[in-house]
C-alpha cells in the first residue's frame, strides 16, 4: 500500500501548528520533518561489522554507502574521522545493503538517499538526535515471503505499477526502487543488541513504546537501480526482494546530527543537504 | 508526556560523551564467537546437504564432529540467520539442485564449498580469542586442508 506522505505531512504540520512550534518566517518553508545525505556506493565487501563483526570475508556481499572505511573490523572509533562519499560531506555515517545481481552479475544503485524523518510520530517536537554509534538493521534478511517481510518494491517514474515487496517489473525508461523505513524508536540505552534488532521499535499508535521511549529521526532508505523489464534472475546476495534489508552505523559528528534535527525535525521543516532551509 | 520527554533527555545527555565498547570479557565468548558459531553451524548443515549427494563419507563425517562441537558453544538457542542467503562456503538451494543432476556442478560446488569455507575460517582464526571456539576453529582448518588435499 502507498504511504500516505502527504496526509501524514499535513497531520504534522497542523499538530506543529497546534503546538506553536516556531517556523522560520522567511520565504515559505516546506512543512515536512526533513534532513537529508545522499550518499553512492563507496565500496562493495563481503562483510558486515555488525552481524559478523570482526569475521572480514564471512558474509554475503554487501554494497556500503557512506564511510569509506567500513569493513567487518569497524567500530565507531574506527569510522570517526575517516572520510565518506555523502552529500553533505559531514556525513561519515555507514550504512550497507545486500548486493544485487541479475543471473551473477552486481548491479550498483545509481541513486542512493538517506531521508531523516519526522514522520511517524505525533510529537515531532520531542525527537532527539540519534545517540552517535548507533546501529540499527531493518527490514528481514530471513523473509520467507510477503508475510514476514517489509521490504517496498516500485517503479521510479511508473507510479502505476504497484508497489510489491518482491521485485517488480519495470517498464522501459524507468528504474526500479526500493524503500525501507528503519526503526525509530530507541530504548534509551543500547547502542546495539545481540539480534541488532530489540534495542530499537517501530512506534505505535503515533508514539513511542514505553520500553522505547526515546523517539529519533525515521531514517527512510531509497535505492535506485538501473534496472527494469523483466526480474527474471534478479535476485540480492541474501535471496529474494523480500529479504531487502538495510545496516545503519550512526558516525554523524554530533552537532551536525543535532543542528538538523533541532532546525529541521523538531520544527517540522525540509531542509536541504546542509540542514539549512530557504 | 512530560515523563517520557524526560527520560528521553536524560537518556540523550547519558549517551555522550560516547559509551565505552561493548564490554566483552578478554579472550570471552563475544559477539564475534556467537556470530562465528553461528555462521558456521548455518553452513555446515547447509553444506551436508549437498555433500549427502557425494559418496565422501569422510567430509560428512567432519561435518557432523565440527557440528557437535559447534553446538557445544552456543550460550543460547541456536537461531539460523543466513538460510537462503549467498554466503561464503554455504551452497545454496539452486546449487544443490543442480549438484543432483549433474556430477560436474556437484565437483565443482564441493570445491567451492571447501575453499571459501577455509577462507572464512582462516578469517576466524585471525579474531577469535575465546579458546574452546579456537579450538574448534583450527579443527575446521585442519579437516578443509585435508580434505582439499584429498581431492
Amino acid at each position: 500500500m502507498r504511504k500516505p506522505l502527504f496526509h501524514i505531512a499535513a497531520v504534522i504540520g497542523l499538530i506543529a501548528t497546534a503546538l506553536s512550534i516556531p517556523v522560520a518566517a522567511q520565504g515559505e518553508p516546506v512543512r515536512v520533518a526533513e534532513f537529508l545525505a545522499e550518499c553512492p556506493i563507496s565500496h562493495r565487501l563481503p562483510d558486515d561489522p555488525i552481524v559478523l563483526p570482526n569475521l572480514a570475508g564471512a558474509s554475503h556481499m554487501h554494497d556500503f554507502f557512506g564511510n569509506h572505511s567500513t569493513n567487518a573490523r569497524s567500530t565507531q572509533q574506527s569510522l570517526e574521522g575517516q572520510t565518506g562519499n555523502c552529500n553533505p560531506a559531514a556525513d561519515i555515517s555507514s550504512y550497507w545493503v545486500p548486493t544485487l545481481y541479475r543471473d551473477n552479475t552486481a548491479i550498483a544503485p545509481t541513486g542512493v538517499t538517506f531521508y531523516y524523518l519526522g514522520e511517524g510520530v505525533n510529537n515531532p517536537a520531542a525527537i532527539q538526535p540519534t545517540p552517535y554509534g548507533l546501529k540499527i538493521v531493518a527490514g528481514n534478511a530471513k523473509a520467507t515471503g510477503d508475510a514476514d517481510s517489509i521490504a517496498r518494491w516500485s517503479c521510479l517514474h511508473a507510479g502505476h505499477v504497484n508497489p510489491s515487496k518482491n521485485f517488480v517489473t519495470c517498464p522501459a525508461g524507468t528504474m526500479l526502487e526500493t524503500y525501507l523505513d528503519f526503526p525509530q524508536c530507541w530504548d534509551g540505552r543500547n547502542l546495539d543488541s545481540a539480534d541488532h534488532k530489540s534495542h530499537m521499535s517501530y512506534p505505535v499508535a503515533g508514539g513511542c513504546p514505553s520500553s522505547h521511549p526515546v523517539s529519533v529521526p525515521k531514517l527512510r532508505m531509497v535505492l535506485r537501480y538501473p534496472v527494469n523489464g523483466s526480474t527474471a534472475g534478479l535476485r540480492l546476495a541474501s535471496g529474494t526482494g523480500q529479504t531487502m534489508h538495510g545496516d545503519f552505523f550512526n558516525v554523524w559528528p554530533r552537532a551536525e546530527m543535532e543542528r538538523r534535527v533541532r532546525n529541521c525535525i523538531n520544527v517540522v521543516i525540509k531542509c536541504d543537504h546542509n540542514g539549512n532551509h530557504g | 508526556m512530560k515523563v517520557l520527554l524526560l527520560a528521553g533527555l536524560l537518556a540523550a545527555c547519558q549517551q555522550a560523551p560516547p559509551p565505552p565498547p561493548a564490554p566483552v570479557a578478554q579472550n570471552g565468548y563475544g559477539a564475534t564467537e556467537r556470530a562465528f558459531v553461528e555462521l558456521a553451524i548455518a553452513t555446515d548443515e547447509q553444506a551436508l546437504k549437498l555433500l549427502d549427494l557425494t559418496d565422501r563419507s569422510e567430509l560428512k563425517e567432519n561435518r557432523n564432529i565440527e557440528l557437535t562441537e559447534l553446538r557445544k558453544l552456543l550460550d543460547a538457542p541456536y537461531v539460523n540467520n543466513h538460510a537462503g542467503h549467498d554466503m561464503p562456503g554455504m551452497p545454496t538451494d539452486a546449487e544443490i539442485q543442480l549438484a543432483s543432476t549433474s556430477p560436474d556442478a556437484l565437483d565443482q560446488f564441493v570445491r567451492t564449498h571447501l575453499t571459501e569455507s577455509l577462507e572464512v575460517v582462516r578469517s576466524a582464526g585471525s579474531a577469535i580469542t575465546h579458546p574452546p571456539t579456537a579450538e574448534v576453529v583450527k579443527l575446521m582448518e585442519r579437516h578443509r586442508t585435508a580434505e582439499l588435499a584429498a581431492g
